[in-house]
Order: structure tokens, then sequence, then C-alpha cells
């Protein structure tokens, strides 16, 4: 992908695509690999916590292409954090008013989106040098990136972890809870990511994830 | 932009008194919008916090209680007027917003003081619930609080008629997952269950391990109504309700703060409940 980006905008499909596939962040980035784990103990709450970082990813990236050329570039990092974290709240208080049962649930892990490495990180590569359309479909893309793999390990530690998937019990007991666990929420990324790496590299693709950041 | 580059490495020209003003008026106009976005979310969603903070809270009630639909439910809020020494307490039916409260005053002596309290500062004391079913009272629910590890730490504590302990529900709280927040499972607060308010008074936190057949027990109590579960349990219940509460491991702090103002909660409600029966009671 081109971060100058001077010559040609990306589009829209390019753009998603990069950020469920190529640049996935989880899979890809290993970005925010902490909040993954923590929240990923089933599908539920990946799915919840990830439609969250989808609406704060792309109001982000939205307001600052906007605003950034009114931005002083000295602050714009303290800047990015403060429109994420007026995102943040907003949807922090629009949960527990409309879905307080889901808000008991994710309430916590809600507000610690403000110190994902990955919003701010889209800001600062993306957001802050592209036009509006671009940033908004690339905020789209790696949200829903982000989202598809909270979804995919949420699946995978509830189906191992706890026989359920959704809640619904499919297997009696609990099969393997390890996988429920802190330690195991590591080892389905790792198992997750090994399996996508597989599947691109199968496909002719180049492989291998970047180290993890943060 | 082209300014972005040298951030990143390359030395920076120190910054002019101009300059810092510019930055100051940047991030000042930032925070004022983002104050105002903020603000007028929270006036727009407010209500419906409210409602859904109501409403959880009158289910929970009603299922701490586990009364039948046809009983009634008896709302006391209590308050005190530092000024003047009086405690006063406002009676009326839980739900019934515009209903009018019965007002009882009493000394901080315990002494029943005659007439209404005039309007003026008073401080909030919490709130008890009292369900009634046939005229008798069934049931409590009393609302508590306590500082945890981090924040205060609000609960409700429920007791059957005789006074024994038929539940504990943390409401809210900010501990640790995995570690604080434990206290808020129903493993946790099922160590609760079945204690007498004698019991209760002089309970306590072990940290030693907790014996494998209670963590079984208590591990299915999600699973069961609490009256259902303490009946299947009641050896074991009678073994452990004279014993003191075994801390979540690791979270010994949040552990004694709850048992803490479990213990508190019941203590102050026996007092408070001695004075007020005779006028709020219902029967027996």
């Amino acid at each position: 992908m081109s971060e100058t980006g001077d010559v040609r905008e990306p589009g829209a499909r390019e753009l998603i695509l990069n950020g469920i596939f190529a640049e996935n962040p989880v899979f890809r980035l290993a970005l925010s690999l902490c909040p993954a784990v923590a929240v990923t103990t089933t599908v539920l709450n990946g799915l919840i916590l990830g439609v969250a970082v989808l609406a704060v990813q792309v109001l982000s990236s939205v307001t600052v292409t906007l605003v950034r050329s009114l931005i002083h570039p000295r602050v714009r990092i303290p800047v990015y954090t403060i429109i994420i974290a007026v995102w943040v709240s907003a949807i922090d208080m629009t949960l527990s008013a409309f879905t307080p049962a889901l808000y008991a649930q994710v309430g916590l892990y809600v507000k610690l989106i403000v110190a994902f490495a990955i919003i701010i990180s889209r800001l600062e590569i993306f957001a802050s040098r592209h036009p509006l359309v671009p940033s908004f479909f690339d905020g789209f893309g790696m949200g829903l990136g982000f989202l598809l793999a909270l979804v995919v390990i949420g699946a995978f530690r509830e189906l191992l972890g706890n026989g359920s998937f959704a809640g619904i019990p499919l297997a009696p007991g609990k099969p393997l809870l390890f996988f429920a666990l802190p330690a195991g929420g590591f080892f389905s990324i790792a198992l997750l990511m090994a399996f996508f790496n597989w599947v691109d590299r199968r496909r002719g693709g180049s492989g291998g994830s970047g180290g993890p950041h943060g | 932009m082209s300014e972005l580059v040298h951030i990143d490495g390359a030395p920076r020209p120190p910054t002019s008194p101009r300059e810092i003003v510019r930055i100051a008026i940047n991030l000042t106009i930032v925070c004022a919008l983002g104050a105002l976005v903020l603000g007028g979310i929270y006036m727009g969603t407010e209500r419906y916090q409210e409602a859904a903070r109501l409403a959880s809270e009158r289910h929970a009630v009603t299922e701490l209680l586990a009364l039948p639909a046809d009983a009634t439910v008896l709302e006391v809020s209590q308050s005190l007027d530092p000024g003047r020494r009086l405690v006063v307490y406002r009676a009326k039916p839980y739900g019934a917003a515009d209903a009018a409260a019965r007002v009882l005053v009493f000394g901080l002596d315990g002494t029943r003081q005659p007439g209404a309290p005039a309007a003026g500062a008073t401080q909030s004391l919490g709130r008890f619930f009292v369900g009634r079913e046939h005229g008798v009272d069934a049931g409590f629910v009393i609302e508590g609080e306590t500082r945890g590890y981090k924040n205060r730490i609000r609960f409700f504590v429920a007791l059957d008629s005789t006074y024994h302990i038929a539940g504990v529900r943390v409401l809210e709280h900010e501990e640790d997952p995995g570690l604080g927040a434990e206290v808020a499972t129903s493993w946790f607060t099922g160590q609760f269950l079945g204690r007498s308010s004698e019991q209760v008074s002089s309970m306590d936190v072990t940290r030693d391990p907790m014996p494998e057949d209670w963590r079984g027990a208590l591990a299915t109590l999600a699973h069961e109504g609490a009256a259902a579960w303490r009946a299947a349990h009641s050896a074991l219940v009678t073994r452990e309700d004279a014993k003191a509460v075994y801390a979540v491991t690791g979270a010994t702090i949040s552990s004694r703060a709850l048992t803490r103002g479990v213990r508190g909660t019941v203590e102050h409600f026996r007092r408070r409940w001695a004075l007020l029966a005779p006028q709020l009671g219902g029967g027996q």
C-alpha cells in the first residue's frame, strides 16, 4: 500500500480487503493483542467489542481527515487521542443507555478502546494524509478486519473452552477450559495467525506477519 | 503537511513563543469542541441511562426477594439532617414515583421525633426495600456500599423474614477483571447465603484454600435459584455458614471489602429496622 498516496488514492474495495486480509490488525499487524485476548472468551463479546471498535475507527478516521489541515503538527498525537476519547465516550454512553445488559458485560473494555494501538496508528499512517473518502474506507476496512478477527478468535475459544457457540451449548461440560483462560487466548491467536499465514502461502502470498508492536 | 516528516528523528527548530500560543489555542479549541459533543450526547442519553438503571435495579430487587407477583414492595430511603441531628425515613410503595411518602423522623439517639422535617440540606444514607406478602414482611433487600480496591462497590443484600442472608448481588464495581471482579460472581457471593445476621456480625475473611466440595457446590449456584440451591446443599451451607469467607485468590482486599460491606449493611439494617418495624412492619 502506498503510504504517501499522492499519486493515486486506493479504491474502496482495495482498502477494505487490505484491512481484512493483507493488513489485518490482529493477524497481520499484531496490534491491540491485549484487548483481543481479554474480550474474546465468547463470540458475542468479541462481536460487540468489534462493532464498537469499528464505529470508533470510522468516526475517528473521518474526524481526523476533516480537521487534518487545522491540527498543529506538534500536537497531533494529543489531538488524535482526544478525538478517539470523545468518540469512545460517546459510544460508551450510548451503549449504557440503550443496551444496559450488554454494557454490563463489555462496558469495562469499551473504555479501553481509547488506548487501542490500531486506531491511533491508522489515524497517523492513513487518515492524516489522505482525503475523506479513502480515509473512511481505510477506517472501515481496518475496523472490519479487527471485528472479524475478534469474532473468529471468540468463536474458536468459546467452542474449545466452553463447548458452545454464542451461548448455545454444543458439547457437554468444558472440553478444553484452557482456551477460555488468558494464556489460551494467546495460543488461540498464535494458532489462527499460523493458519492465516499458511493459507496465504498456499495462495502464493508473501506470508508471515510482522512482529508484535503493542 | 510536509512538517510532519521532521517530527521523526530530525532535530526540531526551537519553538517560538508565538508557536506556543498557537499550539495552546489549537488544543483548547479541540478540547472545547470535544466537551461540547460529549455534553450534547450526555444530555440526549441521560434519560435512557437513568431508566435503564432503574429497570435493572427493579429486576434485581424482585429477583432477590423471590416473591410472587402479587406481593407488594415498600421502598424506604433514609437521610440525615446533620444540622438538626435528625434521621429522616421516607417510605412509599416501590416504583410509584408520585405516591405520597410516609415520613418518620428519629433523633440520633433513636427516639421518635414528632412532626415532619423541614425541607433542608440532607445527606442520603441509602435505601432498603421491604417485600410484603399478604400483609406480612416476607423479605428485605438493603442497598449497601463499600470501598473496594479501586472505587466504591455498590451492592444489594437480601435477608429473608428470619434475617438470614438470602442473596448478595454486586450492582456496580470497578475491580480488576479476573481478580477483584470475581467478588461479584455467584461463587463468591454464594458464600454469604444462609448466614444469620448474628453469624454475619462475626463473619471474617480467610486466605485458606476453599474446600473442594464447597467450591463444587458454589459453582452450580449460577444455574439454580438461591433458595433451591440452599435446600439442595443444606448440609454444606450449615457446615460453612459459621466459618470465615474464603477470599478470592489474589484479591484479598476486594474480598475483605465486600465482606465488611455486607456485615456493616446487615448490622446497620437490623438497628434501623428495630426502630422502624413497629411503625412500618407488616403484622406478626
